[in-house]
């Protein structure tokens, strides 16, 4: 009977012809290695913000009276299992950046966004983006303490433009704060725009960015440890079940890691300040974005001009866009380029001490160090050109062009 | 090997400093004498606290996620045909609009309305609480909160197990998730072994090993 069913259906929709050709026909890599499942992992992390969400919207009221006690007593006591949707929205929006960061460096290291995965890189660096703007809008809606005077902090960060010498005369900045807030101040405008902008408009953008990231994965394939295009027609192996079973096991890996936070260490994701509802004439001590806009708080906050902070920490963003065409070497993958490999590191630990100088109190060396480390992060984007022609020098030398 | 090696330890460490302790930024320690910790800590307790709350505190702060209001609010007979129709534990709105009048005579002795403690213990923790009801004025200065238990640690302690009663799960609860958790945790580990396993005989099978 469901035999019949499904055979039925399948005649119609041809599903197992997908499958066959964009599953087992689908060669890759056969020494593909344990970065390369942050993808997949990424995937389901997006997932599980989509399910859990769904049923946070329930309960959750976007009303600046109300939000704060839907959330901690409706949410988190009243409501059978919602505490747990709520810890796993909460651990997974870190785990999906932090899964995001990790597939981002492992793009880098292993140079998948060379040609011709240039718009891979590009629609991949969208979602990152995007990304950021979700998990910010969505702070703001348990309205605590943090919420509250993140969100202060992050709607002042584009003023600093009128600090510029000419064109801040023209007060763009205070328009975008301004429109950002929906008002002169924080209120019950900015929650429900924030609402709106989380639960539907961003998540869309990210889903159909995410399926067109896809696609483009699909299109040109996967790259190889070892920066070596693989001839489809004779190497590599079926996609399923070689891989499909090798990253779920690390994906099964992955969710007990992530169970493990949800269930038994919550402290750092359910911050202790924003228990405390949102009060405006309180200001708290010490007032710092997540973890995962540090790097780009603390370049902004180390530069003593305002403006020129913005500038740089733009341009860090743009740098990362534009990191395709910085990059144009013969060799990939950062196993080939001990060079590329050297500045690697510079960028993983310029990164990792700006997000930790961020969580520390802004005094003088903390400003040096973030000075220094800014510089770092920054020259590993513009050594690129150079290893590149140098590359190119090592590439002509042993006859590669004329092959 | 050297360099995979190198990035995972750069990772571990840097997700364990941002997400589980971070040695570099500031945090204030709180001490609590052993006894009174173990008090605090105790669920039983929680019951005597309540009674210690509504004597000493509940004159001017609320507890509204254990529908506790000030004790003025609480006489005003209102209170209970508002609970009756919005639950026993009243929309912040309601409340504020209803009982502004209240409020508002609290807030003229004390410069502001005494806060709400239903999360305190999770905003604050139990050190700092315990510190802060016996003496005021030391730890946070120019406070306007009177040092009604100074001398008086032991139902100090009470009153702070009773607000950690209110902010967290009930001990059964508690015991209820860990058990979840570790099923959970096992479940995925075990799944993982044996897709492992499973991919083994079948590459085998294919002759892809």
């Amino acid at each position: 009977m469901f035999g019949r069913i499904g055979r039925w259906f399948n005649d119609r929709s041809k599903l197992s012809d997908l499958w066959q050709s964009q599953m087992v026909e689908y060669k890759v890599p056969k020494n593909l290695t344990f970065p390369y499942a942050f993808g997949v992992m990424a995937l389901i992390a997006f997932l599980i913000q989509v399910i859990s969400g769904i049923f946070l919207t329930m309960y959750y009221e976007p009303n600046i009276h109300r939000a704060f006690d839907s959330v901690n007593y409706t949410i988190m006591k009243e409501v059978p299992f919602m505490w747990l949707l709520r810890q796993v929205h909460a651990a997974g929006a870190n785990f999906f950046l932090a899964v995001v960061y990790l597939h981002i460096f492992t793009g880098i290291y292993y140079n998948a966004y060379k040609k011709p995965r240039e718009l891979t890189w590009i629609v991949g660096f969208f979602i990152y983006f995007v990304l950021l703007m979700t998990a910010l809008s969505g702070y703001l809606l348990p309205w605590g303490q943090l919420s509250y005077w993140g969100m202060v902090v992050t709607t002042e960060i584009p003023t600093s433009i009128d600090s510029a010498p000419i064109i801040g005369k023209l007060k763009i900045g205070e328009t975008i704060s301004i429109w950002m807030k929906g008002g002169y101040e924080l209120g019950q405008i900015t929650l429900g725009r924030f609402y709106g902008l989380h639960i539907w408009l961003l998540p869309l953008i990210l889903l159909s960015l995410v399926g067109f990231h896809f696609y483009l994965v699909r299109a040109h394939g996967i790259t190889s440890p070892d920066g070596r295009e693989i001839d489809k027609k004779k190497e590599g192996v079926p996609f399923h079940p070689y891989i499909t079973l090798k990253e779920g096991a690390y994906l099964m890996g992955y969710l007990a890691v992530f169970f493990f936070f949800v269930f038994f260490y919550m402290k750092h994701f359910l911050p202790a300040d924003n228990y405390d509802p949102a009060d405006p004439f309180k200001t708290p001590a010490h007032i710092a974005p997540e973890w995962y806009l540090l790097a780009f708080y603390t370049m902004f906050r180390s530069i003593p001009d305002k403006f020129l902070g913005f500038v740089v920490f733009n341009l860090a963003l743009l740098l990362l866009l534009i990191l395709p065409f910085l990059d144009f070497s013969p060799l990939r993958s950062a196993r080939n380029r001990p060079l590329f490999f050297i500045m690697f590191i510079v960028l993983v630990i310029s990164s990792m001490a700006l997000t930790i100088l961020g969580t520390m109190p802004p005094t003088p060396t903390n400003a040096l160090l973030g000075l220094i480390f800014t510089l770092g992060f920054l020259s590993f984007f513009l050594a690129l050109p150079i290893i590149s022609l140098i590359e190119w020098g090592w590439y002509k030398a042993k006859g590669g062009d004329r092959q | 090997m050297i360099r995979a090696i190198l990035l995972t330890v750069l990772v571990v460490v840097f997700f364990y400093i941002v997400w589980i302790n971070n040695i570099f930024a500031p945090h204030a320690e709180y001490e609590i004498p052993e006894e009174h910790e173990k008090i605090i800590m105790d669920v039983k307790y929680a019951k005597e606290g309540r009674e210690l709350f509504i004597q000493n505190c509940a004159a001017c702060h609320s507890v509204r996620y254990d529908s506790l209001y000030p004790s003025s609010i609480q006489a005003n007979p209102i209170l209970q045909s508002l609970q009756e129709k919005y639950g026993k534990v009243l929309p912040n709105d309601i409340y504020q609009a209803v009982f502004a009048n209240d409020l508002n005579t609290l807030k003229e002795s004390f410069g502001k309305v005494p806060p709400d403690l239903s999360t305190s213990y999770l905003v604050k923790g139990p050190g700092y609480l315990y510190n802060f009801i016996l003496k005021p004025q030391e730890i946070l200065p120019g406070t306007t909160m009177p040092p009604v238990m100074t001398g008086r640690p032991e139902e100090t302690a009470k009153i702070v197990a009773y607000l950690k009663s209110v902010a967290e799960p009930p001990p059964e609860e508690k015991s209820k998730r860990k058990v979840m958790g570790v099923v959970t945790i096992g479940y995925f580990i075990v799944m993982g072994v044996l897709i492992w396993l499973w991919r083994d005989r079948i590459l085998k099978r294919i002759g892809l090993h």
